[in-house]
């Protein structure tokens, strides 16, 4: 340090000048090496994002499960009260029911198939009932054979029941204005309404429903 | 000049000649300007010296007091007072009835050694040792003291006693420095050259806690409400504040010394680099969920580097177990409770290195860096307003056709409702939410027609699976529903994670 500044002191303009000039011309040269390295780097990320994301593709089967098919277990109950019956739950790992018409159900088989769905069943409107917060407030309890809608085809009616007991967290309020969802899709947009069982409950309710395979049996169903 | 000696214990022959400096000096002097009399009963009654000054003197506590030693200060009390010298041994060592022995610079340590210090400069060394064994790097301080309710129970007869007393006297309302406040005036001085560093309310904070031990404790109780019997009498306009009541003996106070250090924060950007890792600690019933997590295997890294107690993981929203975080990384924090250290930069990188280049490379860190006390705030406002990029590999029932790429690619800006999905509406409440698709891109695979890769940027806080699904067609448009097919996501990347307007 000292040495420096003694060296300043005895000339300090060509100092300065010297100085000047070798710093400028290399900056530049940084400069462009620094912008082209990034560009380069930037390049060379973006190629190992692209061969990160296909890398982790592997064998891609023709036709993957569906989201139904892997976070729920499929349940049924068939003749329920009455003959022909026959409704769906759809359990997700988290405990919640998805409730609807299995392929089987009596409605289906009328010509037309169904063309009205009126939630105002029972004591209330199950349509009308807005849950609300993380306990689930307002939500109606249901026993398993609660009347949870009725379903009308051109030549009759028939009561769809809760088929767990729980809380009724919320019904299907797209299928008041396209009740034919339930014709082209019921496993799926379809779908009836979303209960929540106590688990204590569930285990004793899951005794009255059939799997899958027991339901395919039952119904020499070959899907 | 060699005629003048230290007054030693004991020693109050030529005290005027004696005093070899100037604070000496000035507490002799204070020690003769106090009322004689109830320094006198003081005395008697057992308050230790420093507790005569704090309660009697007009002037404020001096530091002084710090540097005189305990006989010296009575031989110097008793002198003014003109009271008997007693034998000074057995007075002085006796546990003051009011501070217990704080201002004697007595106490037990853990393991109920003794420890008794002339003077503020012998004591502080011994804390110091105990500061120096916690193995803080530190270069300022903050000094707590905290003391037995006793002492302030006690410090209150005592002024009562006095008020009675000497209730025409000026200094008995004069307002008294509490035991604890005293102790700091007396100690931090000598601390601040033993440890060899400044004070101030810094991020580093030494607390000395004073307790009695558990069978005094029952005792002091007990004594609690004597006196509050005693200050009904009193109040009932009975004088009858007996000495008898002070004549409880106390053991000394256990002392322990603890440091504890601000949290200190790091940040960066991680990677997620596998499917099978959970961004914290997941655990159901014992079990833990994936491999591992990104908060242990950062912290599990930085923690050991502070030297610090316990470690907290802040990230800037999260993925799930099995959506990969990649390109940008993720913004985070991690927040490091009592560190003795602060790691360098240098060392920072070597720990990014670490987890890196680690065996197995579930998790990845960029940009690691020291950010101090108090940036956690930060973090925070960016998180409301961040956008987020995903690649998503989809399938759709049918094949997919030139236009509906274009189709997907001309939706900008698009608007979508969701309802809280099925899998966490167990936990959430149940809601419809309205949320931006700012736009897609979609690369095709090759070898297959069914399946492509969906490059989108989304406002934060959509559900991309939902999106693409449909969630029973609770979210609606979906990529199934633009389609008019049947559409499911077989995973998910995220590719950018944008904070605030970046
Ligand atoms: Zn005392």
């Amino acid at each position: 340090m000292e040495i420096q500044t003694a060296e300043v002191a005895n000339n300090p303009e060509t100092e300065d000048t010297i100085e000047s000039t070798k710093q400028n011309q290399p900056e530049e040269e940084v400069e462009h090496c620094y912008e082209q390295k990034q560009a380069l780097e930037e390049e060379e990320e973006e190629d190992e994002l692209r061969s990160m994301l296909l890398s982790d593709i592997g064998e891609l089967p023709l036709s993957p499960p569906s989201a139904t098919q892997v976070n729920f277990v499929s349940y049924f109950i068939t003749d329920f009260t009455k003959p022909g019956h026959d409704q769906y739950i759809y359990r997700h790992a988290n405990g919640l029911c998805v409730i609807g018409l299995a392929p089987t159900h009596v409605a289906f088989k009328d010509e037309g198939g169904i063309t009205n769905i009126d939630f105002n069943v029972g004591k209330s409107d199950r349509s009308v009932l807005k849950v609300s917060g993380k306990r689930k407030k307002n939500a109606m309890r249901s026993e398993s054979n609660t009347a949870l809608c009725k379903v009308s085809t051109a030549k009759d009616s028939y009561i769809v029941r809760c088929c767990v007991k729980g809380s009724l967290l919320e019904v299907n309020e797209r299928l008041i204005n396209q009740p034919q969802l339930l014709n082209s899709s019921a496993d799926r947009e379809g779908y009836i309404a979303i209960i929540m069982p106590r688990p204590a409950d569930w285990t004793k309710n899951k005794e009255s429903l059939i799997t899958l395979e027991e339901y395919k049996e039952k119904k020499e169903l070959s899907l | 000049m060699s005629d003048e000696t230290k007054p030693s214990a004991g020693d109050s022959s030529g005290l005027s000649n004696g005093l070899v400096s100037d604070s000496d000096r000035r507490v002799y002097q204070a020690a003769q300007s106090l009322h004689s009399s109830s320094v006198k009963d003081l005395l008697s009654l057992g308050v230790c010296e420093r507790c005569v000054f704090r309660l009697v003197s007009v002037e404020p506590f001096d530091s002084d007091l710090s540097s005189v030693s305990a006989s010296t200060l009575r031989s110097w009390l008793e002198e003014a007072s003109a009271a008997a010298a007693a034998s000074s041994e057995s007075s002085c060592s006796r546990v003051c009835i009011v501070c217990l022995g704080v201002l004697q610079f007595v106490f037990s340590d853990a393991k109920q050694t003794l420890a008794r210090s002339e003077c503020g400069s012998d004591y502080a060394a011994r804390v110091t040792e105990l500061v120096k064994r916690e193995g803080h790097e530190f270069d300022s301080f903050g000094l707590e003291v905290s003391v037995p309710s006793t002492v302030v129970e006690n410090e209150r007869a005592v002024l009562l006693y006095l008020k009675g007393k000497y209730e025409t006297e000026g200094w008995v309302q004069s307002e008294k420095i509490s035991v604890k406040d005293a102790l700091k005036v007396l100690v931090l001085d000598p601390l601040k050259a033993s440890l060899g560093a400044k004070s101030d309310s810094s991020s580093f904070h030494i607390r000395l806690t004073y307790s009695m031990t558990s069978d005094e404790v029952q005792d002091a109780s007990e004594t609690t409400h004597e006196r509050k019997k005693r200050k009904t009498d009193e109040e009932n306009g009975s004088t009858s504040m007996s000495e008898n009541s002070f004549e409880k003996v106390y053991e000394p106070c256990i002392l322990s010394v603890n440091c504890n250090k601000m949290p200190i924060f790091f940040s960066g950007r991680y990677f997620k680099y596998s499917r099978n890792v959970s961004q914290t600690r997941w655990i159901i019933d014992d079990e833990r969920m994936g491999e591992a997590s990104v908060e242990e295997l950062i912290g599990g890294n930085i923690l050991p580097a502070c030297l610090g107690d316990s470690y907290k993981f802040h990230a800037a929203g999260r993925e799930d177990i099995d959506v990969r975080m990649l390109g940008s990384g993720r913004p985070f924090l991690i927040e490091v409770q009592n560190s003795r250290k602060c790691p360098s930069q240098q060392s920072l990188m070597e720990i990014e290195e670490k987890i890196n280049n680690s065996e197995k490379k579930l998790v990845g860190v960029k940009d690691l860096k020291f950010i101090g006390s108090q940036c956690w705030a930060m973090m925070r406002e960016g998180e409301a307003e961040k956008q987020k990029q995903y690649a998503a590999l989809v399938w759709i029932a049918r094949p997919l056709e030139e236009k509906d790429i274009n189709s997907i690619s001309s939706l900008i800006e698009l608007k979508i409702l969701q309802k809280t999905p099925v899998r966490v509406l167990h936990r959430r409440s149940p809601l419809e939410r309205e949320r931006t698709i700012h736009w897609m891109k979609v690369e095709k695979i090759k070898g297959s027609s069914h399946y492509f890769l969906l490059h989108l940027c989304t406002q934060a806080g959509t559900y991309i699976k939902e999106f693409v699904h449909g969630d029973l067609g609770r979210t609606s448009p979906s990529m199934g529903s633009i389609l008019g097919c049947r559409a499911e996501i077989i995973q998910l990347d995220v590719t950018d994670v944008k904070m605030g307007d970046s």
